[in-house]
C-alpha cells in the first residue's frame, strides 16, 4: 500500500519532469528537470530494493555528470529561441526514436514473465540483493568481461577527452 | 508500524533539526569569539553575556531586511537555490548517529534517525546535490562575479568530493560495511585515525575544501570576487546560505568524528555527551584551520586536488587494501 503510494508519487514526478524536459523552452531549465527525473528515478531503484544503485545514481548522475551539463549550457548561455536541429528534422527524429523507446518498453512489458510478480517481489529475494556486498560479487564474478569492457571504454573515452582538449599544444 | 514508533521518529526528527538549526548560531558566535582572541581581538561582547546572542540578533535583523529580488533575475531558480543548499545539508543530518541508544520509558531508543545500510553514500550524495545550490544561486542572479563564484565553488567541491570519497573508502574496508552505526561500534577499542592517519588528513582538507571555508574559500575571494555566489543575496536568502555553510560544518565535523574519532565512544560519559564534546572540539580545530592558513590561488587548489590528494588517496587505499588481506 504504501509502497504503491510512493511509486505513485516518484513515477508521477519522474514523467512531468521528463515533459518538462522536453517541452520547457529554457536550456537551464531543462538540465534541472532532467535532474529531477534521475531523482524520481533513484526512488523507484530504492522501492525495488536496490539501495545501492540508488546512491549511485544520485551521486554520479544527478551529482556529477548532471552538474557538467549544467556547466556547458549555463556558460554557453543558450538562448531557448535556438533549436539545434530545423524543426522539421527535429520532430522526425524524435518521432522515430520515441516509437523505438516505446515499442521496446511495450515488448518487454507484454512479453511472457515481463510483469510477473507486480512491481515489488521482496519476498523471493536473496538477502544480498542489491547490497554493495551481493552487487560487487556479481559484477567481478559472473558479469566480470562485461563490466571490464565497460571499464576500458571509459578508459578511452578519457584519454579521448584529453587528447582533444589538449590538441593545441602537440 | 506502531502509534509509539511514528512518536518516537517524530520527536528525534525535530530534535535534529532544532539541535542543528540552533547549532548554527552557537557555531557562528563560537567561530567569531574564537577568531577574535586568535587575532588579538575580543570579538562579540555587547549583546547578551560573552556576546552570546549576537548571532541571534544578528538573525533577527536578517529576517526582518527587505528581500531585493534584482530585476533581470530568473525569479523561480533564486528562490529555490538557497533552499536546496539548506535542504541537503539538514537530509545529510539525519542519518549521523549521536551514540548507539538509550533506554527512555522503557523503550530502546536508537540515538539517529534513521541507519540506512548506506549511509555514507546517502551523505556523499547528499553533498553532491549540495552543489546544484550554488551553481544555480550563482548562474540565477544574472551578474558576472556570483556566476564566477559559482563555478569556482562548484568545480572545487566536485573535485574534492573525489579525494573525500576515496579517503573515507578505507574506513569501509576496515569495518566491511557502509553503515554509520558499525563504523562507530567497530571504534570500541580502537580509533579509526590511529590506523588511517593519512586518509583522515586527506578528509579533513577536503571537508575545509567542501565546505568552501578558508584556506579554500576562493568561491568567495572578496578581493575578486566581491561576495562569490552569493553576492547579490540578501535578507533571509542569504541567511538560508549562511545556514547551510554553517550546517554543512556540522555534517562533515560529524562525519569526521563518527568515521576516525572513535564516534560516539568514550569512557565514563555516555555516548551523546561524548558526541557533542567531540563536536565542540573538532569545530575549534575547524575555525583554528581558518584562522592559521592564507587563502590559495584558485590554480593552486586545483593542482594540488588532483595531482597530489586524490593519488595520495588512492594509494592510501591500495595500501589498506593489501594489509587487510595479508593480514586476513
Amino acid at each position: 500500500m504504501l509502497e504503491g503510494i510512493l511509486f505513485a508519487m516518484f513515477a508521477g514526478v519522474a514523467i512531468g519532469c521528463a515533459l518538462g524536459v522536453v517541452f520547457h523552452r529554457n536550456p537551464v531549465h531543462c538540465a534541472l528537470l532532467l535532474v529531477g527525473v534521475l531523482l524520481s528515478l533513484a526512488g523507484v531503484f530504492i522501492l525495488l530494493h536496490a539501495a545501492f544503485v540508488a546512491a549511485l545514481q544520485v551521486i554520479v548522475y544527478a551529482g556529477a555528470i548532471m552538474v557538467l551539463f549544467l556547466f556547458v549550457v549555463m556558460l554557453l548561455n543558450v538562448k531557448g529561441e535556438t533549436p539545434l536541429l530545423t524543426p522539421g528534422a527535429a520532430k522526425g527524429f524524435g518521432f522515430l526514436f520515441g516509437l523505438i523507446v516505446a515499442t521496446e518498453l511495450l515488448w518487454t512489458v507484454l512479453s511472457p514473465g515481463g510483469s510477473e510478480g507486480g512491481p515489488f517481489p521482496a519476498a523471493a529475494l536473496p538477502a544480498e540483493f542489491g547490497s554493495p556486498a551481493g552487487l560487487g560479487m556479481l559484477l567481478y564474478t559472473t558479469w566480470l568481461y562485461p563490466f571490464e569492457i565497460v571499464s576500458l571504454l571509459l578508459l578511452v573515452a578519457v584519454v579521448g577527452a584529453v587528447v582533444l582538449a589538449k590538441r593545441k599544444f602537440f | 508500524m506502531d502509534l509509539a514508533y511514528l512518536i518516537e521518529a517524530l520527536v528525534k526528527v525535530l530534535i535534529v533539526l532544532g539541535f542543528t538549526l540552533l547549532g548554527v548560531p552557537i557555531i557562528v558566535w563560537m567561530e567569531r569569539k574564537v577568531l577574535g582572541h586568535m587575532q588579538d581581538r575580543i570579538g562579540p561582547q555587547r549583546v547578551g553575556p560573552f556576546g552570546l546572542l549576537q548571532t541571534i540578533a544578528d538573525g533577527i535583523k536578517l529576517f526582518f531586511k527587505e528581500d531585493v529580488v534584482p530585476s533581470q533575475v530568473d525569479k523561480v531558480m533564486f528562490a529555490v537555490a538557497p533552499a536546496i543548499s539548506v535542504v541537503t545539508a539538514l537530509a545529510a543530518m539525519s542519518v549521523i548517529p549521536f551514540g548507539d541508544h538509550v533506554t527512555l520509558f522503557g523503550r530502546v531508543i536508537p540515538l539517529r534517525i534513521t541507519d540506512v545500510s548506506i549511509a555514507i553514500l546517502f551523505l556523499l550524495g547528499a553533498t553532491s546535490m549540495g552543489v546544484y545550490g550554488i551553481v544555480l544561486g550563482g548562474w540565477s542572479s544574472n551578474s558576472k562575479y556570483p556566476l564566477l563564484g559559482a563555478l569556482r565553488s562548484s568545480a572545487q567541491m566536485i573535485s574534492y568530493e573525489l579525494a573525500m570519497g576515496t579517503a573515507l573508502l578505507p574506513i569501509i574496508l576496515m569495518t566491511g560495511s557502509l553503515s554509520l552505526l558499525q563504523i562507530g561500534r567497530a571504534q570500541t577499542h580502537m580509533w579509526f585515525i590511529v590506523p588511517q592517519i593519512v586518509a583522515f588528513v586527506i578528509y579533513m582538507i577536503c571537508a575545509v575544501a567542501e565546505t568552501n571555508r578558508a584556506p579554500f574559500d576562493l568561491a568567495e575571494a572578496e578581493t575578486e570576487l566581491v561576495a562569490g555566489f552569493h553576492t547579490e543575496f540578501s535578507s533571509m536568502r542569504f541567511a538560508l546560505y549562511y545556514v547551510s555553510e554553517y550546517a554543512n560544518i556540522m555534517v562533515v565535523s560529524a562525519v569526521a568524528i563518527t568515521c576516525f574519532l572513535g564516534a560516539w565512544n568514550g569512557p565514563f560519559l555516555p555516548g551523546w555527551a561524548w558526541f557533542l564534546i567531540k563536536l565542540v572540539a573538532f569545530l575549534f580545530f575547524y575555525i583554528w584551520i581558518r584562522a592559521t592558513f592564507p587563502r590559495l590561488r584558485y590554480d593552486q587548489l586545483m593542482t594540488f586536488g588532483w595531482k597530489f590528494l586524490l593519488p595520495l588517496a588512492l594509494v592510501n587505499l591500495a595500501v589498506t587494501a593489501v594489509v587487510l588481506t595479508v593480514k586476513g
